[in-house]
């Protein structure tokens, strides 16, 4: 009794500590500009922060270049850090008089969205990896993401020696799901062009973007059957990927998401092949350019296609030297027919 | 010198936990709002010095030192309009709802961090430490998700089903940790914890399969949306998002402080809490206080986990907790287990909550507010801190509060400690005897 309930006490007392620290290290206070504003871009994040080295970074990237690049341009972010923070987020954004607002994520399908776009038709609302129903005042951006994690999924299987790949993902949702139908339709392409067993692993999912916990046992899971390389779909999620590949030793390498992982995350550069990347940055960046030097609000989608630059992998770095270049000249070719639309890197797999 | 620190170390070790647990909950009123402005005083600090204008102005501090004092105050001042605008008024608004909006804001965050801290609150007053509300806001939450969409009711009906079931859930997950240490005398903190994960497990699975997510394409665990009949009214139209789940915490209060002070059985539970063995001889079945206790603890748990399920129209997923469980342990610890002040330090932490946004607008980072709530529960757990650093004088002569003395005085106030809780049980066992 008396020592648990010290313990109990303390723990309390270290778990507050730890928060505070985290806290202090992943702040993100935007000082406020003295110089004259004409537009002020703002942005609410998905669950998690803005320096989460992957998707929700990606998007405030954008409007940080906006402000940095674009005279007269400020920005305010508003981190959400569970689902009944997105609503007060948007309420915020709103009245403080934002001229757009970006709604970083799948996830403000929840109806917080809908909500607030709906009862402030007069605010400018941008929606990344979202869709629009039929509101005036909503822009959605979304990706192609299949097309160029189809080429992430060959690359895979051709670099394979074990010629077992595997993927998951964060959550069982559209924006996730359509970078693993990618990946296993390239996967299953280089099977079929070299004539080898390519095998893709069933698919699994975390629940969440936070969860290392499981992140590492699904990892764990994926090294024991046998797959060397890894496609976690899953944010941040690919650190606790990394974690599992060191422990086990072996020959395994994952391909990071959204960002340039190898570039944005060097400590983790030795294991990673290449990285799909989510272009959001230069997305974000462009609305907030046209929207400030006049341009009017359309709601008309963006869609980053391998075609616009909007995705696409990213350099090999030290690996380049490990990818035939046979296999370099067919990532082009393929690139070229997806663009074409000769291959359709969506189709069901089974 | 080390020889003395060395008793004293020694003495405290001996202390029991529950004299502790008595010691932080017996707080003054003036110590705990020490303790709060204290850590306001920290957080302020903080906010000086992650200001971007501060940081700036600090390599010039002796060439310019006026700058410094500038932005310092001016950065002050926006994290008390942040959160004046963000948790009360704020009177930029647009319209008349605009500007109250942030009040029902703080009281609509307040709700269910009060009622969990109600349930925490209650197995304190028992000698027992409940640190099982998350798992008891999932299993109540996931009771109240299925009977909101998987029977339907007429209307008025269907809610006091679902808010009943809500209820049942989270007591009867907690009354298991009760029954436990009732039956085998498993320690409640260790097996409310891992019961905490088993929750999380369970409700994941059945939000995975038919029982919570019928006819879901999806493995993503999510539990279908409640029967319109089912969801808890907004309490002031549509302007504002409270609604009826703030009225039934409000209502819970009023049941907390007439159960724990004016009914027959708080008396037990708190005569449990005070001496189990004086309780035990008064006649008391202390195993069934136990489990009695926790099941009423889940009760109030179970208030807050139907303000989550049913009142914010949120995706009912296994983050439905969203952290109120273990804030609750703060709420009730702050708030000295009685029914007001947990309603006082549930609005305070509500408040601090709802200011999120406004803070962000400002600025400042959230992540300050929660340093402030981990250190005004530092300090009023830590009293001797507070008393040796404010040279309080001690209401109750505690070893570990007593300023740094002489190996001798340590002896006679334990002696005096031990004489006070003995009179006290004492008085107790009277009490409850002349009752009968």
């Amino acid at each position: 009794m008396n020592k648990i309930t010290k313990a109990s006490i303390s723990g309390l007392a270290i778990i507050s500590s730890a928060a505070l620290l985290a806290g202090c290290a992943g702040g993100t206070t935007e000082p406020t500009d003295p110089v004259e504003t004409s537009f002020l871009a703002c942005g609410v994040s998905d669950e998690g922060s803005w320096s989460d080295r992957s998707f929700n970074q990606a998007a405030y990237e954008g409007l940080e270049k906006a402000k940095a690049e674009i005279a007269g341009v400020d920005i305010k972010g508003f981190e959400s850090h569970g689902p009944s923070d997105f609503g007060p987020n948007l309420d915020q954004a709103v009245a403080d008089g934002c001229d757009v607002i970006f709604a970083v994520g799948f996830n403000f399908s929840d109806g917080s969205l809908k909500t607030a776009v709906e009862a402030n038709a007069a605010s400018h609302f941008v929606w990344i990896d979202g869709w629009n129903e039929g509101w005036d005042n909503l822009k959605p951006i979304s990706y192609k993401m299949a097309e160029s994690s189809y080429l992430s999924g060959y690359l895979a299987a051709a670099y394979s020696k074990t010629g077992v790949v595997a993927t998951y993902g964060g959550m069982d949702i559209p924006a996730v799901t359509d970078f693993m139908l990618g990946f296993e339709n390239g996967a299953h392409q280089y099977g079929i062009d070299s004539g080898k067993s390519i095998t893709v692993l069933p698919w699994q999912f975390v629940g969440d973007f936070g969860n290392t916990q499981v992140a590492k046992s699904i990892s764990d899971g994926f090294i024991a059957d046998n797959a060397d390389v890894i496609f976690p779909v899953a944010g941040s999620l690919f650190t606790a990927t990394y974690e599992s590949i060191k422990e086990s030793g072996k020959d395994v390498v994952f391909m990071g998401v959204d960002k340039d992982v190898a570039l944005t995350s060097p400590e983790y550069a030795d294991l990673t092949l290449t990285s799909v990347e989510k272009r959001m940055t230069q997305a974000v960046f462009d609305v907030v350019k046209d929207l400030s030097s006049g341009g009017a609000f359309t709601t008309t989608d963006y869609v980053g296609t391998l075609a616009n630059d909007g995705t696409g992998l990213s350099d090999f770095y030290d690996f380049d030297g490990k990818v035939d270049s046979a296999i370099k000249a067919k990532l082009e070719e393929l690139k070229s027919a997806i663009i074409a639309g000769t291959i359709d890197p969506t189709k069901d797999p089974r | 010198m080390s020889d003395t620190k060395e008793k004293k170390d020694m003495t405290q070790v001996k202390l029991s936990g529950r004299d502790i647990l008595q010691d932080i909950l017996s707080s003054s009123i003036l110590r705990i709002v020490i303790a709060i402005l204290l850590a306001f005083v920290f957080g302020l600090l903080l906010v000086i010095f992650t200001n971007a204008r501060v940081l700036e102005s600090l390599p010039n501090f002796f060439g310019n030192p006026g700058e410094f004092f500038a932005a310092a105050s001016s950065s002050i001042g926006a994290f008390f309009e942040a959160f004046f605008k963000g948790a009360i008024f704020n009177p930029n608004g647009k319209t008349v709802e605009a500007q109250f909006r942030p009040l029902t804001e703080s009281l609509r965050f307040a709700g269910p961090l009060i009622a969990a801290g109600l349930g925490v609150a209650l197995t304190f007053r028992v000698g027992m430490f409940n640190i099982g509300a998350m798992g008891q806001i999932l299993f109540g939450s996931a009771f109240a998700a299925y009977a909101s969409f998987q029977f339907h009711l007429p209307v008025g009906v269907h809610l006091v089903v679902a808010v009943i079931f809500g209820l049942i859930g989270a007591s009867i997950w907690s009354a298991i940790a009760g029954w436990l240490k009732a039956q085998t005398g498993a320690h409640e903190v260790i097996v409310t914890i891992m019961m905490n994960y088993i929750a999380l497990n369970l409700v994941t699975y059945a939000m995975r399969t038919d029982i919570l997510n019928p006819g879901a394409t999806s493995t993503t665990p999510q539990a279908h949306a409640p029967d319109p009949n089912a969801v808890l009214p907004l309490l002031l139209g549509p302007g504002f998002k409270i609604h009826w789940g703030f009225i039934l915490v409000l209502a819970s209060v009023a049941v907390y402080w007439w159960l724990m002070e004016k009914s027959s059985i708080g008396f037990k539970f708190r005569a449990v809490g005070f001496n189990p063995d004086a309780a035990k001889t008064a006649g008391i079945n202390v195993k069934r206080i136990y489990v009695l206790s926790m099941a009423f603890s889940g009760l109030f748990v179970g208030i807050a986990a139907v303000n989550q399920t049913l009142g914010d129209s949120l995706r009912i997923t296994p983050g439905i907790d969203g952290g109120i469980g273990f804030e609750a342990i703060t709420v009730a610890l702050l708030g000295g287990s009685n029914a007001i002040g947990v309603l006082l330090a549930g609005l305070l932490f509500g408040a601090m909550k709802a200011t999120g946004p406004a803070m962000q607008s400002a600025g400042v980072s959230p992540d300050i507010l929660s340093v402030v709530q981990g250190l005004i529960i530092l300090f009023v757990a830590a009293p001797p801190l507070i008393k040796a650093m404010f040279r309080l004088p001690n209401q109750r002569s505690t070893i570990a509060i007593d300023a740094p003395t002489t190996n001798k005085s340590h002896k006679k106030a334990k002696a005096l400690k031990e004489a006070g809780v003995d009179s006290a049980t004492k008085a107790e066992a009277t009490e409850e005897g002349s009752e009968k």
